[in-house]
């Protein structure tokens, strides 16, 4: 099985004032299809840098990274846009809602902007996925985190997506409502056979994914598959 | 449709354009609900609806003044000479589809068998009028009715004040020349009445029918007569046709309109026209800057969602088009909305103007709302375009990093494309360039000064900050972390109050100037041809019938001939076309029976050649009292005790010929030649229809030359009859009647007031969408400062004066700076394009920093006062989301 998504000798560097600064430094990783990999790290260790990179959100200073079996590196924004609109789906800490637009509105969008005629039916059907169908016609504002949380998964699997990125997703909640939170996250996961790439701090919530990458400093100091969920797909590696 | 084959529709392809489209709709939508878009759709609507509203109104009366106009000629156009004109033109003019008719206008003795008069006669064609009506009346000051057909051959229609006048009753007998008339009809009311020379105006009317005119021998070689040729019909046919006598005569002969008839009425309409131009582009322009600042709130609210919209796979292009689209959709909402709004407007300001219009107005044409659809497209490109289009450069990682700056553009691009557009958009508008540079120059001065001052200003706010209470502290420091923005609202807020300043100054200065002009009370009746030994009984007379005396000018025509020996150049060496100056008084006075204007004499020239000079004669008087409405400006006035040998002169005219105080003028006044020495200059009220002299004397220089006398009255209605007791007293002395001019051009300047009082009242309006949309775009970032000063334990009480502080100062150095760009820029509008002397208005020193603190303070504080009133959380919760 060909890997999903692969990063070779990634590199990243920003121009600060006081001088370069490295964020990440030669990344090599391989993620196959329908695997779920944790990415944990401290506060500052480089986590949602690389999830931008791997998602193509943002271009690396040096390396390669290969999504779905095109290279990033070799694509301007343009193309890397149409990729994401194809392949790829978020679910991001702050929910990442537009406000103006109800929640069946944001989660029609994506099906929409693949020229689907059948967006609303298909979003209300997500909707009901995460057990939202009585709110399909409130404001984000008018919705509490973890409802605002689950409208973000919907409409990230409303794009049919083959990955999906999730960006500390329990970050704004409760530990109560976060459960909640995860479990659809991963049942929908699952369901869609969904590659799954999760940033997160929570040890707990890195347990149930098959394999765990750890960041220190901008740095994989490990990589490996986690015991009684892994379902035998990761490579267990020790770097 | 099958799970299958909906699955087969959603090709790879990336959103077609009905689908961002659909997206860009229900974004629209959507913020329209949420109240984002409202005041940004507010300022284009108010561009539409100001420029297409003044355009309709401006476009039906400037076609409604031509066609009163075309009532005050009887035509639409006029060709006059004191030669007839060839009458093949007027068989060229019905050939090209004109309608046509002819005049001729004299001045004579009308005879009865008991008494005689002088007569202003005036012989009409068939057709005549082309335009406006005759009103007659069976009785003299009886009830009056229309009769356009004119007086059949051997009839006459005469002035009322003509029966009495010669003792003749409806249906008795006149003499006129070689002529015999039945009176057939009292003359009420003719179109053209103003028309022609004075002389064709001296004394009551008689009209003819032209086939008569032979049989009387009244028209001999040598006769004064004014021909005329009257023409009408539409607009085109009409300038076609005018080249062609234009080509036929090489320019000896011209097409007028009203314009070119009376001054006064022409310049009236060409300050109202630049006044409702200006008030336009004023209203434009803050509408303009209206939408900036609007767009650029609503960009700046959008990164978030170009950034999402761009983790869903929307290229930039795809973002450009989904708010391409959203301002397509608002650009047709506000031209639809702004153009009934439009209509509405002027709708409104014709029902105002009701009782000052009361002729239908044409139709309009559909000009004003391309006009407005076009302006509202350049206001768009030009002002919200660059904000919304820069969206599609946001970074999608913002999404990961709040922190990511929001537009990576340079911010200074859409200020170019802001003013580039302001620029195209001022000229493409006004065509004409002089008002285009005043306001750029405006515009740009303010911008100049503002930098440098607020640059200032903003430092030692500090310094005296330190010093002060911490409400003023809090302020200050406000004003200077904001330091950009503050000076983006110092310049909106003085640009607006400085459009609103000019405005409402030069209206005041304009209205009150026609006032001035001719107030309710200018003499209408010109008194002429008075000798010496008459004045004294004629002041008796009037007072018997309780007429208020003016006083008596005399006057007499003088031709300069040397000023310090050199021979004197003619200022204005085409008499006939009236390119400068004429006053009632010369115009009057030149058409004495036996005066001619100008006459030539052989003088021999400093350098021995003997060649003729033309002499021009100009009406001059003498006077120890300086006439109303003259001000001295060199010099001073002679006052009671004068020396002979003195003159006065026009300030203007003193320049064109190069005389200055001192210079030793030369005169030829009834074959004598007299000397006086330049005493001081004087400015003089051109348009006030009253007697004015270029020249005048000191008492003692003239006074043997045998002058005659010129005096005014003013009479109204009934009272006109005294002039038939006067005239029967005095035969000799000749009544100039100029009451229907004057009332008609009191009525078309209180149309054109009106218009300016509208479009004061429009641009206000505008303006005060500018400031609610400038002190709306920092409310974001307010509402995010004053939560997190109130979580870290700062009152109410000191946010609410503090905030108070920070308008207030803010809205000081706007109003400061506004006055000084209003009075500079009314400055130049006065002395260049509405021909004004300006003059410091002292009050606005005072008025405009003040308006401008009062008016800012109490907008800021009661648009933001809500910052303050909402709870912190709420806030942080709301802008964190
Ligand atoms: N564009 C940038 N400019 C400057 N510094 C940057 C930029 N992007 C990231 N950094 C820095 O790189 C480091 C890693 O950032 P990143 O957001 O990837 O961390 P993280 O692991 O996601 O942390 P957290 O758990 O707090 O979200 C941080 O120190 C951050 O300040
Ligand atoms: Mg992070």
């Amino acid at each position: 099985m060909t890997a999903m998504i692969e990063a070779r000798h990634l590199a990243k560097q920003v121009a600060t004032s006081e001088g370069q600064l490295v964020i990440l430094k030669d990344i090599s990783l391989s993620i196959d299809a329908a695997e779920a990999v944790a990415i944990v790290g401290v506060s500052g260790s480089g986590k949602s840098t690389l999830l931008g990179l791997m998602a193509g959100l943002d271009s690396a200073s040096a390396g390669d990274m290969i999504l779905d079996g095109q290279n990033l590196s070799t694509m301007d924004e343009e193309e890397r846009a149409q990729l994401r609109g194809r392949s790829v789906g978020f679910v991001f800490q702050s929910f990442q809602l537009l406000p103006s637009l109800t929640a069946l509105e944001n989660v029609m969008l994506p099906i929409e902007l693949k020229n689907d005629r059948d967006a609303r039916r298909k979003a209300a059907t997500l909707l009901q996925r995460v057990g939202l169908e009585s709110r399909l016609q409130h404001y984000p504002n008018q919705l509490s985190g973890g409802e605002q949380q689950r409208v973000a998964i919907a409409r990230a699997f409303a794009s049919e997506a083959k990955i999906l990125f999730a960006d500390e997703p329990t970050g704004n909640l409760d530990a109560a409502t976060g459960a909640k939170v995860i479990d659809l996250l991963f049942s929908l996961n699952a369901e869609f056979g969904t590659t799954l790439v999760l940033v997160t701090h929570d040890d707990r919530l890195a347990q149930r994914c098959g394999r765990l990458v750890r960041l220190v400093a901008g740095e994989i100091t490990e990589d490996s598959v986690v015991d009684g969920v892994g379902d035998g797909v990761g490579d267990a590696a020790h770097v | 449709m099958s799970e299958h084959a909906s699955r087969a529709a959603v090709s790879t392809a990336t959103a077609s354009p009905t689908t961002l489209m659909r997206v860009a709709l229900r974004l629209l939508w959507r913020d329209w609900r949420g109240g984002e878009l409202r005041l940004l759709l507010l300022a284009m609507v108010m561009a539409v609806t100001s420029v297409s509203g003044i355009a309709l109104f401006t476009d039906r009366l400037e076609r409604a003044l031509l066609q009163e106009s075309a009532t005050m000629l009887a035509a639409d156009r006029v060709l006059s000479g004191r030669q007839m004109p060839p009458r093949e033109w007027l068989d060229e003019a019905a050939r090209q589809g004109l309608a046509t008719a002819e005049v001729q206008a004299f001045a004579s003795m009308v005879f009865s068998d008991q008494a005689n008069l002088l007569v202003a006669a005036k012989a009409v064609s068939e057709a005549y009028p082309l335009r406006g009506d005759l009103r007659v009346a069976d009785q003299p000051f009886g009830a009056a009715y229309t009769d356009n057909a004119g007086p059949a051959r051997g009839e006459v229609w005469v002035e009322s004040r003509v029966l009495p006048g010669l003792g003749l009753d409806i249906g008795d007998t006149l003499y006129l020349g070689d002529g015999e008339f039945v009176v057939s009809r009292v003359l009420v009311q003719e179109p053209d009445r103003q028309q022609g020379g004075m002389m064709d105006n001296a004394g009551p009317r008689v009209l003819m029918n032209l086939d008569d005119v032979p049989a009387t021998n009244i028209i001999q070689p040598g006769s004064r007569v004014t021909y005329r040729y009257l023409f009408a019909g539409e607009l085109v046919v009409l300038d076609v046709f005018a080249d062609w006598v234009r080509e036929q005569s090489d320019g000896g002969f011209r097409l007028r309109d009203v314009r070119d008839e009376s001054q006064e009425v022409s310049d009236a309409l060409a300050r109202g026209e630049s006044f409702l131009l200006l008030g336009s582009l004023f209203a434009v322009l803050l509408a303009g800057i209206a939408i900036a600042l609007t767009a650029r709130r609503y960009s700046e609210r959008h990164f978030d969602y170009a950034a999402i919209l761009k983790t869903l796979g929307c290229t930039s292009n795809q973002i450009s088009a989904i708010y391409f689209g959203i301002l397509l959709s608002l650009l047709l909402i506000a031209v639809v909305v702004g153009s009934v709004l439009g209509w509405l407007v002027h709708e409104g300001i014709l029902l105002l103007l009701q009782s000052v219009i009361p002729i239908a107005l044409p139709e309009a044409s559909f000009t004003p709302f391309w006009l407005g659809a076009l302006t509202a497209f350049i206001c768009l490109f030009a002002f919200a375009m660059p904000p919304l289009l820069a969206l599609k450069h946001t970074s999608p990682l913002r999404v990961l990093r709040k922190d990511l700056v929001a537009a990576p553009l340079s911010t200074s691009l859409p200020y170019i494309f802001g003013i580039a557009g302001a620029l195209v958009l001022i000229l493409w508008y006004s065509q004409d360039v002089l008002i285009s540079v005043i306001l750029v120059g405006a515009v740009a001065g303010v911008a100049l000064v503002l930098s440098a001052m607020s640059y200032l200003l903003l430092r030692t706010g500090s310094a005296a900050g330190m010093r002060a209470g911490s409400a003023w502290m809090l302020a200050m420091s406000a004003v200077r972390r904001r330091r950009r923005q503050s000076v983006l609202q110092v310049l909106v807020f003085s640009l607006t109050i400085m459009s609103l300043l000019t405005l409402a100054l030069l209206r005041t200065d304009l209205i009150n100037d026609w006032q001035a002009q001719l107030p309710e009370d200018t003499p209408n009746h010109f008194m002429m041809n008075i000798s010496d030994s008459q004045v004294a009984g004629m002041q008796s007379f009037l007072q018997d019938n309780e007429v208020d005396a003016n006083p008596f000018y005399p006057m007499v025509a003088a031709g300069l001939l040397t000023v310090n020996g050199a021979p004197a150049p003619h200022p204005w060496d085409d008499d006939d076309d009236e390119t400068g100056r004429s006053t009632m008084t010369e115009r009057a006075g030149a058409e004495q029976p036996d005066d001619a204007t100008s006459d030539a004499t052989t003088e021999t020239a400093a350098d021995g050649s003997a060649r003729p000079q033309r002499v021009e004669n100009r009406q001059v008087t003498w006077t120890a009292q300086l006439p109303p409405d003259n001000d001295v400006v060199a010099g001073s006035w002679w006052g009671d005790d004068s020396r002979p040998g003195r003159v006065s002169v026009e300030q203007d005219y003193a320049e064109r010929i190069g005389v200055s105080l001192g210079d030793e003028l030369v005169f030829r006044v009834n074959e004598q030649e007299i000397t006086a020495v330049v005493d001081n200059m004087r400015t003089v009220r051109w348009d006030n229809m009253q007697p004015n002299f270029f020249f005048i004397f000191s008492p003692g220089t003239l006074d043997h030359l045998g002058a005659t006398y010129l005096s005014t009255l003013l009479l109204e209605g009934e009272d006109k009859l005294l002039l038939n007791d006067l005239l029967r007293q005095y035969p000799t002395i000749v009544v100039l009647e100029v009451d229907a001019l004057i009332e008609q051009i009191q009525s078309i300047i209180a149309q054109v007031s009106s218009a300016i009082e509208l479009i004061a009242a429009l641009v206000l309006v505008a303006g005060a969408l500018v400031l609610l949309s400038c002190v709306n775009a920092t409310l974001d970032e307010r509402f995010r400062e004053n939560a997190i000063l109130r979580t870290l334990g700062a009152g109410r009480k000191l946010i609410m004066t503090s905030l108070l502080i920070e308008f207030a100062f803010i809205g000081l150095l706007a109003g400061v700076i506004a006055t000084i760009g209003a009075e500079l820029s009314l400055y130049y509008l006065q002395s260049e394009v509405f021909q004004q002397t300006f003059s410091l208005h002292y009050w606005v020193w005072i008025a405009g920093p003040l308006a401008g603190t009062v008016i800012i303070a109490t907008l800021g504080f009661t648009a933001t006062r809500k910052v303050v009133n909402s709870s912190p959380l709420a806030v942080l919760r709301q802008l964190s989301a």
